[in-house]
């Protein structure tokens, strides 16, 4: 069942990386965040009731309900729909993280000598977190960076569920809070982008250079 | 004491908030300041030393870094004093300001202070989120391009330093948690092949915080689009509150016997970080980037130090603390040089000395304390890392470290003396006269302080200082 829910969150994000929809990719948000929580409550080692909720709290209310919204709201005020003109077609896209995909598959099988770690988490998440940070360089919109961003986190978050002890507490209470935050600052930064550039291409964010004088 | 230091701002926010009046903003800064540098006397040359708080705590490894912060953050908070009354924003976005300054502090207080690497990650991230608004502060096309790259690098920068994280907690088998005491216990018995990646991640991770090339972008534009006291706490402060857990993290690789490794990718990257400072200062445009541009290169310096060991410890807290106080100096008098001829080129700006004496000498000698002139304390620094590169017979690093710096020393030079010396144009002098007037004894008396005791540590530190240097490098 984990299995097939962790295999569910690697196609995620081959659909993320086949789209240009910006709404579709704040959905498929909302499935990482659903998708994360039942892996957690699958895997059964949340401990206390208390970390249930935590868990709960962090991938359904934050991932699932919260961040998409905000990032929804940002969307409408920014009318910016459609992430077209990557710098890679969306077929490409498709080919290239399906090859990461799999090679994050291959790794969990390398993996299986390692007792700390759970290998199929292991290589997803690796997966996960590769394909977002090549698909912030191939997408054209800073909101598509901001989404890609938090797939990103999300990647880690799945990591970070990888090793068997578990983190700390605390650091996973931190690390919320630091996204949570990194996400709002980040939204209103796309918001004032719209607003200065008319527009929210990420070539505009290139006045700042050496070679050239700038106040 | 540390609940004082940790709590205090959090109440002075809550006041400047409340109160939204640019004379009490100012004065709740200083306030703050105050109490810092106070506290952490108390805490480094007193007797206690963690106050029951279950995550911070001051050894002998950070109260050096504490007392750094304490410095530069009270220079940058007296010139923060004169800077804002030459601000015309309203009242409420000072009262945003100053509150966010007083986070930021707490945040680099608080990664120094704590005694466990979870928490440490948590506040660097919150220091980058919380000096986000800082840089936005002008509000302009080139400030919030700065902040997007500032928040955006650092934000990956430090999600990959928490993947290193979670290899090293893979790495340390059995043990859960992330106390640095108890990771130094046991790190023998780490697993090496993780702790290895862990490292790369933790060092690229943290590193994007310090500006050690190649992830060092976001800086020069952060550094140069920021307010002057701003700059001064990024560059003199939280690049060492990065550098502190690079170092902790360092110690644990040291301790698992796994020190070659963990030196040839520090040295390679400080080495790149020289470089980089280099290719780009030699033809620099704006010299606030050129200032942001020589904190690679310092930063490259430390890294390099960390790389060598044995004496260059010393050397490396030596030159923290130089490089803390000079470049603090520098930032705030280049505002004072923004405030009078309102650009940021080198080619507007010249005759620095006939336009105001005080921030021209003034910026000479800061120049004089960066560039490692005697009696610099950097001059002592950079000396020790060389004498250490030619015990340790690495001849060729050595000719290529002292090559870079001379030819940073050239570019840096040739800018400052261009800026100071020459003629003012006559359309220019009406303008800076009246710009003139804005500047108060604030604005220069922090940078005086400063390259005082700057010069004086290169002949003397005294005893209770050299205590805590020694016991740090001792630590490393």
């Amino acid at each position: 069942m984990t299995t097939g829910l962790i295999i569910l969150f690697g196609l995620t994000m081959l659909y993320l990386a086949s789209t240009s929809r910006i709404i579709a990719h704040i959905r498929i948000l909302i499935v990482q965040g659903v998708l994360l929580f039942l892996i957690c409550a699958c895997a059964g080692e949340y401990g206390s009731l208390f970390n249930l909720a935590f868990l709960a709290a962090e991938t359904l209310i934050v991932k699932s309900i919260a961040i998409p919204w905000f990032l929804c709201r940002v969307l409408r005020q920014t009318h910016s729909n459609r992430d077209a003109g990557a710098n890679i077609p969306h077929f490409y896209c498709l080919v290239i993280s399906s090859i990461i995909l799999l090679a994050g598959f291959l790794i969990s099988n390398y993996l299986t000598s390692v007792k700390m770690i759970a290998p199929i988490y292991f290589g997803v998440s690796a997966a996960t977190i590769i394909i977002s940070l090549w698909l912030i360089t191939v997408k054209h919109k800073v909101l598509s960076n901001v989404i890609e961003f938090i797939t990103m986190e999300n990647g880690i978050f799945l990591l970070s569920l990888s090793v068997a002890k578990g983190m700390p507490m605390l650091v996973n209470m931190g690390l919320l809070l630091d996204l949570f935050i990194a996400v709002y600052i980040l939204g209103l930064f796309v918001n004032e982008i719209n607003k200065e550039f008319n527009g929210l291409e990420v070539s505009n964010l290139s006045d700042l250079k050496d070679y050239e004088n700038n106040d | 004491m540390i609940n004082m230091i940790l709590l205090f701002p959090l109440a002075a926010c809550i006041l400047v908030l409340l109160i939204r009046n640019r004379f009490f903003n100012i004065w709740m800064v200083n306030l703050y300041a105050l109490v810092h540098i106070a506290a952490s006397c108390l805490l480094v040359f007193g007797n206690e030393k963690t106050a029951g708080l279950p995550y911070f705590a001051v050894d002998n490894t950070n109260g050096i870094f504490l007392i750094v912060l304490s410095v530069v953050y009270l220079a940058a908070a007296i010139y923060n004093t004169g800077f804002v009354k030459t601000l015309a924003a309203p009242d409420r976005r000072i009262s945003h300001y100053s509150c966010m300054m007083m986070v930021f502090v707490l945040a680099m207080t608080g990664t120094i202070l704590s005694t466990d690497l979870g928490v440490s990650w948590v506040l660097m991230e919150a220091a980058t989120l919380s000096s986000a608004y800082l840089i936005y502060f002008y509000k302009t096309r080139h400030s919030i391009e700065a902040a997007w790259k500032y928040v955006f690098i650092c934000s990956i920068g430090i999600a990959m330093a928490f993947v290193g994280i979670i290899l090293l907690n893979i790495s340390s088998g059995d043990v859960n948690s992330l106390n640095f005491a108890k990771l130094y216990e046991t790190a023998a018995g780490f697993d090496v092949k993780f702790l290895k990646l862990a490292f790369i991640f933790m060092l690229f991770g943290f590193g994007a915080k310090m500006g050690l090339a190649p992830v060092h972008f976001w800086l020069p534009d952060a550094h140069s689009e920021s307010p002057s006291p701003v700059s001064a706490l990024l560059s003199a402060a939280m690049l060492n509150s990065a550098f502190l857990v690079i170092v902790r993290v360092f110690k644990i690789l040291e301790i698992a016997d796994c020190t070659t490794y963990a030196r040839m990718i520090l040295m390679l990257m400080g080495f790149l970080s020289l470089f980089v400072a280099a290719v780009f200062i030699f033809h620099i445009k704006n010299y606030k980037r050129m200032l942001a541009y020589s904190s690679i290169e310092n930063m490259g310096i430390l890294a390099i130090g960390l790389a060598l060991g044995g004496a260059a410890y010393y050397a490396v807290i030596l030159h923290l603390i130089g490089h803390s106080l000079a470049k603090t100096s520098m930032f705030l008098t280049s505002g004072n040089i923004y405030s009078l001829f309102d650009s940021k080129r080198v080619k507007s700006v010249s005759g620095l000395l006939c336009a105001d004496g005080k921030s021209g000498w003034l910026w000479i000698v800061s120049f004089l304390a960066i560039c490692a002139f005697p009696t610099s304390l950097l001059f002592i620094s950079e000396f020790l890392i060389i004498k250490t590169m030619l015990a340790d017979k690495h001849y060729v690093l050595c000719v290529v470290f002292v090559l870079l710096l001379t030819i940073i020393l050239y570019g840096l030079g040739r800018v400052v003396i261009k800026m100071a010396f020459g003629e003012l144009s006559e359309d220019k002098a009406s303008v800076i006269e009246t710009n003139k007037t804005k500047l108060s004894i604030c604005m220069w008396l922090p940078q005086f302080v400063l390259l005082v005791m700057l010069f004086v540590f290169g002949v003397y530190i005294p005893d209770c200082i050299n205590e805590i240097i020694k016991m740090a490098a001792g630590t490393f």
